[in-house]
This record gives structure tokens, C-alpha cells and sequence, in this order.
């Protein structure tokens, strides 16, 4: 009898030790695994601002690229529309000038065209050639300039030329050739004209 | 424009390489512009290099494959070669002459510049003092970046100098004003790849809307290259002068306008200098590195950064060593580094910003950052010295602080100089990644900092 309740007692004693033993593991893993939460919290946290603040950086950057390849196709566009605009006012003014043979301020730009362009061939023979329209004005411009310079040796080619008017000079071998035709001179000036008709377009002027 | 340019010749003497010979000359200058047409219509660019009894030496840019002495003409345009220019230049891409290459017109001018420039007054220079954000660690941290300074990079065969180059032209900012920014991107003989890789690299990033390109690549003649930084740089000009944007300009491969230039050389049958090079390549190449700068009273800059590849990783050629005269320091591209996987693989001991000390500190970019530079540097060479060291001793023949360079060296490659070609770095970020691996050495060792800066960063206690 004395035997078994000093077993029993032995027996609640190891209970009662492991029961304090595991309540004290017990505690100790809850309080572990609260300071692990909390740490997790804070990790947790600062990766997902580390997350936001990524996606924040992304975004800007896709807004900054959408808006910036938008703005250039825009503008591009807009170039387009431009150009197209100026060869149109190009092609007007070819047309004009087609039409403007017969007055006297082309006469006066074809005298000035020969004098300059005969010239910058240099002295010897030279062969001038123009368009079917203008063979009689130019014959008639060559005449007057050897009457008053007779150093002039200056030839009106009769093959005519596809050009909206001006003329092109030929030095006598065909070496050289200065081509002061209307064409080549708005190409050559093409450029400068272009800034003024986009201004214009631009409502800048 | 005066009434006499335009005078076409079709007596051709004699063709040489990128050379041509033409008879019968009245009227030509020195640089004049040149209009050639071939037989079959179509139409080249060159300049005159020579003229004197009659004749008239042209250089053309495209090369005189497939012109014949019978049938060819050219035309003195009486003015030297311009290039138009407008603030529409921005988002646009040209080829090496500065043609439009994106399918879109001529640009509308504001005016024509010629391409040679015209010298900056050396008493009207400002002295460069303001930094330029690239984004990429070591060179914001170590070898920075200021506005107007020239600093080229050298690089070798088959290294990431392009990708470097184009990470550069997407990512550099003037941080904390609201001035314009904008960067000319000149690529001189490179593969259609890389051209297409840097056109892409600027349209997805949005960059492409601040930068003008000319793309001249591999298969374009080679002669074209001669003109190439020259556009790019007059547009540079334009853009900080006339329009007062802060201008960056990189300009990659300068090695290949060299052989342009040796090509031009050996036509003209000069006397060669060394390995074959002009003896003028020194003066030649001034010509194009000496504008960069800033002009007192305007608000605009030009920042030229120049990559050129040394031939034989050898920093002793012609070309980098007479580059390295001009400009304001260099940064090199290390093969061992390369080899390691390590991008962007720059060689900081080899490199040096020459003008660092006066763009970086308090009111410029931080107070620490210039100690912080240097104290980098001396990390760096101390742990390569201790890496050889252990070469021979091995690890256990090293002593605790020596153990720590060595650690300190290895995450100043992984953690501080190794980055991403997409990740942009701002500098704070990078100088406290600077200090991550300052911070893995015994306090006692930064003695290149201020203490309070120490006490303020050090994350080692």
C-alpha cells in the first residue's frame, strides 16, 4: 500500500516536472514564435515596400515611355503632314512659274540667268540651252549681250530641254555645265523655302 | 547662297580608294561640298581636300565603288558641308552623312551649321563643375561624370562597350534642376545589330524623345565615318549653344573613324606616322574631343563621352594613348572582369575622372562622396594586392585584416561595380551601396573619410 502511493507521489512528481517542463517549452515557443512574427511583420513590410515602391518605379518608367513614344508619333505625324503640305505648295508654285513666261519680270530673271551663268563658265565658247518656250527670248537675250559685251562667244542650242524655264550652259568640249535652270534653282533653295512654308503652316508668321 | 556654286565637271583625271582626281577646275575651295553622280543617276556626297593647276582632289564619303572616270560628274556646291538643324532634330535617327534614316522628311531647318564647327574661345570657357547622373554605380561613385568634361572609354574587342554606351544614353540625367536634357548618339562603323539594339534600347526606355542618333554602320563606306561625329557634334552644339539643353554625346566606335582616317591617309600617299596612322591624328582628333565644354553666359553644355576599342587590349596604341592626351581622364573596360561575368566591367584602377573633384560634395551630389571615391579606390587596390598575395601564401598565410580586403574586394565587384544593363541606380543608392562594402573593414581602416561622415554611414559596429 505504502509502496504504491509512494509510486503514485514519484509518479505526480515526474508528471507535475514534465508538466512545468513542457508549459515552459510551451511559453517559450509562443513567445519565439511571437518574436518571429513580429520580425516576420517587419521583413513582411519592408518587402512590400520594397514591392510598391518597384512597381511605383515601373510604372513611372512604362508612363514615361507610353507618353514619350506617343508624343514622338504625334509629332512625327505631324512632320508628315507638313512635308506633304510644303511639296503641295511646291508643286503650286511649279505651276505658276510654267504660266509665268510671258512676263516681263521673268525677262528680266532670264537676262540676269544668262549674264550670270555664262560667266561662271568662264571665257571660250559655250553652248546655252532651254526649254522649247523660251528659245526665242533667250536668242533674242544672247544677241543683246554680245551687241554690248562682243567677247561673249555664246551658242542657243536648238535641242530643247524638259525644265519649267531658265537655262542650262555647256562650255564648248561639254566638260562643264552650269545648270541654272528654274528646277535646279528651287531644289538649291529648297531648303531655306521650306522653313518659311512650315512657319506659315505653323500659323508662325 | 551666291549665284555662281553649282558648276558640274565631268572631266575625272584619275579615281584612288575613297580619292578623285578632277580636270579642268576654275573655280573650287578647300572643304568645298561635292555633288557626284554616276553613270546610272546616282548621287554622292564628297569634299575637296586639295586644289591648285587646274585640278581638284575629292574625297568621297561614299565610298568610289562603282564610279567610272567616263560618265561621272561633279558638282562644286560652293559652300562646305552643312548639316540643318532644329529642335525637330530630337527623336530623330540619321545615318553617318546625316540623312534622315526613320522614314521621315528632311528636318525643317532653323539654320545650317557647318559640320566642322567653329572653335571655342578658350578665355570663354566655364570650368565644368556640375554632375551628370549616368545611373551606373562606378561611374556616379567613382569616376563622375560633370557637365562639359570629354571622358572616353576604352574598351576592347568583343567587350559590353556598346551596351555600356547605350545604358548611358538612356539612364543620364541632370538630377535636382529642371534644365533640359538631351544626348546625341553618334555610332561610327558598328553591325546593324548594335544599331538596331540602340535604336530600341532609346525607343522602349521613352529616351528616344531627348536624342538625336546617326547611325552609321560596318557595311557603310568607310569614309562616311569621317563625317559622322562631326554631324552629331554640330547638332550637340546646336542643341546646347543656340538652344541651352545640357547635351551628352557619345560617340562609339572612335577607333573605326580612325581607320577612316588611315584609309584617307594612305590614298593620299602622306607619310605615315606610327602603325600607319596620320601624323596628324593627335591634331584630328582634338578637333572633334575639344568640342565639349561650356561657354560663359549660356546656359547649355556639351558632355562627350567617346568609346573607342583598343586594338590588342593595348592601351599603349595610337589611338587611346593620343585620345588619353585630350580628354579628362578614362574609364577602361577590364578583360579579367569580363571574363568574371562582372558588367559593367570597368577597370577602376586603370580609370580616373580627371574633374570628379570639382562636380561632386556638399550642394553638388553629397558630402561624402568624393572621400567615399577615394576610400573605394584604396579598398580595391589593397584587395587585389592581398588577392595576389594569397596567390602565393594562401588564405591561411593572411592576416585578419588582409581577410577582410579580401571579402571587401570580392562584394566591391559583386555588390557595388556589378549591375544590371536595365537597372538604374541613383546615387544615393549607390553610395550606400559604397558603403556596404566599406562597411566590411575595421572601422580603423577608412582613414580616407571624415569621421562625422563615418560615424553618419558606417554600418560595420
Amino acid at each position: 500500500m505504502s509502496s504504491n502511493s509512494a509510486m503514485e507521489r514519484t509518479i505526480n512528481k515526474v508528471l507535475s516536472q514534465k508538466e512545468a517542463e513542457l508549459i515552459s517549452k510551451m511559453d517559450a515557443a509562443y513567445q519565439e514564435s511571437l518574436n518571429n512574427l513580429t520580425a516576420s511583420r517587419g521583413k513582411l513590410e519592408a518587402e512590400r515596400t520594397r514591392i510598391i515602391e518597384s512597381a511605383k518605379k515601373q510604372a513611372e518608367n512604362l508612363k514615361r515611355q507610353i507618353v514619350g513614344s506617343g508624343r514622338l508619333a504625334v509629332r512625327n505625324q505631324e512632320l508628315l503632314i507638313i512635308e506633304n503640305a510644303v511639296n503641295n505648295a511646291f508643286e503650286e508654285a511649279r505651276k505658276k512659274l510654267t504660266a509665268s513666261g510671258n512676263k516681263e519680270s521673268y525677262r528680266t530673271l532670264m537676262s540676269s540667268i544668262i549674264e550670270g551663268s555664262v560667266s561662271s563658265v568662264g571665257s571660250g565658247q559655250v553652248v546655252i540651252e532651254c526649254n522649247k518656250n523660251d528659245y526665242d527670248l533667250v536668242k533674242k537675250i544672247v544677241a543683246d549681250l554680245q551687241k554690248k559685251n562682243p567677247n561673249v562667244q555664246a551658242v542657243v542650242s536648238d535641242q530643247p530641254i524638259d525644265v519649267l524655264g531658265g537655262i542650262r550652259v555647256k562650255s564648248a568640249d561639254g566638260t562643264m555645265t552650269y545648270d541654272n535652270t528654274l528646277d535646279s534653282r528651287i531644289e538649291r533653295l529648297k531648303p531655306l523655302i521650306r522653313k518659311n512654308i512650315a512657319q506659315m503652316l505653323r500659323g508662325e508668321t | 547662297m551666291p549665284e555662281t556654286v553649282g558648276v558640274e565637271y565631268t572631266k575625272v583625271a584619275e579615281i584612288k580608294g575613297p580619292l578623285m582626281v578632277i580636270d579642268g577646275i576654275t573655280k573650287a575651295s578647300f572643304d568645298e561640298l561635292v555633288e557626284i553622280e554616276t553613270v546610272d543617276g546616282e548621287r554622292r556626297l564628297g569634299k575637296v581636300l586639295e586644289v591648285g593647276f587646274g585640278k581638284a582632289i575629292v574625297q568621297v564619303f561614299e565610298g568610289t565603288t562603282g564610279l567610272s572616270i567616263t560618265g561621272t560628274k561633279a558638282k562644286f556646291l560652293g559652300k562646305t558641308m552643312e548639316m540643318p538643324v532644329s529642335q525637330e532634330l530630337l527623336g530623330r535617327v540619321f545615318d553617318g552623312l546625316g540623312r534622315p534614316n526613320d522614314n521621315l522628311p528632311d528636318p525643317i531647318a532653323d539654320k545650317f551649321l557647318d559640320v566642322n564647327g567653329e572653335p571655342m574661345n578658350p578665355e570663354r570657357r566655364e570650368y565644368p563643375t556640375s554632375f551628370i547622373q549616368t545611373g551606373v554605380s562606378v561611374i556616379d561613385g567613382m569616376l563622375t561624370l560633370v557637365r562639359g568634361q570629354k571622358l572616353p572609354i576604352f574598351s576592347g574587342s568583343g567587350m559590353p562597350h556598346n551596351i555600356l554606351a547605350a545604358q548611358i544614353a538612356r539612364q543620364a540625367a541632370v538630377v535636382g534642376t529642371k534644365e533640359d536634357f538631351a544626348v546625341v548618339f553618334a555610332a561610327i562603323g558598328v553591325q546593324y545589330s548594335e544599331a538596331q539594339y540602340f535604336k530600341r534600347s532609346l525607343e522602349e526606355s521613352g529616351a528616344l524623345r531627348r536624342s538625336v542618333l546617326f547611325l552609321n554602320l560596318a557595311d557603310d563606306p568607310a569614309i562616311e565615318r569621317i563625317i559622322t561625329p562631326r554631324v552629331a557634334l554640330t547638332v550637340a552644339e546646336y542643341l546646347a549653344f543656340d538652344l541651352g539643353m545640357h547635351v551628352l554625346a557619345i560617340l562609339t566606335d572612335m577607333t573605326n573613324y580612325a581607320e577612316a582616317l588611315r584609309e584617307i591617309s594612305a590614298a593620299r600617299e602622306e607619310v605615315p606616322g606610327r602603325k600607319g596612322y596620320p601624323g596628324y591624328l593627335y591634331t584630328d582628333l582634338a578637333n572633334n574631343y575639344e568640342r565639349a565644354g561650356r561657354i560663359k553666359g549660356k546656359n547649355g553644355s556639351v558632355t562627350q563621352v567617346p568609346i573607342l576599342s583598343m586594338p590588342a587590349d593595348d592601351i599603349t596604341h595610337p589611338i587611346p594613348d593620343l585620345t588619353g592626351y585630350i580628354t579628362e581622364g578614362q574609364i577602361v573596360l577590364g578583360r579579367d572582369l569580363f571574363r568574371k561575368g562582372i558588367y559593367p566591367p570597368v577597370d577602376v584602377l586603370m580609370s580616373l575622372s580627371r574633374l570628379m573633384k570639382d562636380g561632386v560634395g556638399e550642394g553638388k551630389t553629397r558630402s561624402d562622396h568624393m572621400e567615399v571615391g577615394n576610400q573605394m579606390y584604396d579598398c580595391y587596390s589593397r584587395a587585389q594586392e592581398v588577392r595576389a598575395l594569397s596567390e602565393i601564401v594562401g588564405r591561411a598565410g593572411l592576416t585578419g585584416v588582409d581577410l577582410k580586403y579580401l571579402d571587401a574586394g570580392d562584394m566591391f565587384e559583386q555588390h557595388f561595380l556589378k549591375q544590371a544593363p536595365d537597372e538604374n541606380r541613383a546615387l544615393d543608392e549607390t553610395l550606400g551601396r559604397a558603403w556596404d562594402v566599406l562597411s566590411s573593414l575595421p572601422e580603423g581602416e577608412l582613414t580616407k573619410i571624415k569621421e562625422k561622415h563615418v560615424r553618419q554611414h558606417y554600418k560595420g559596429k
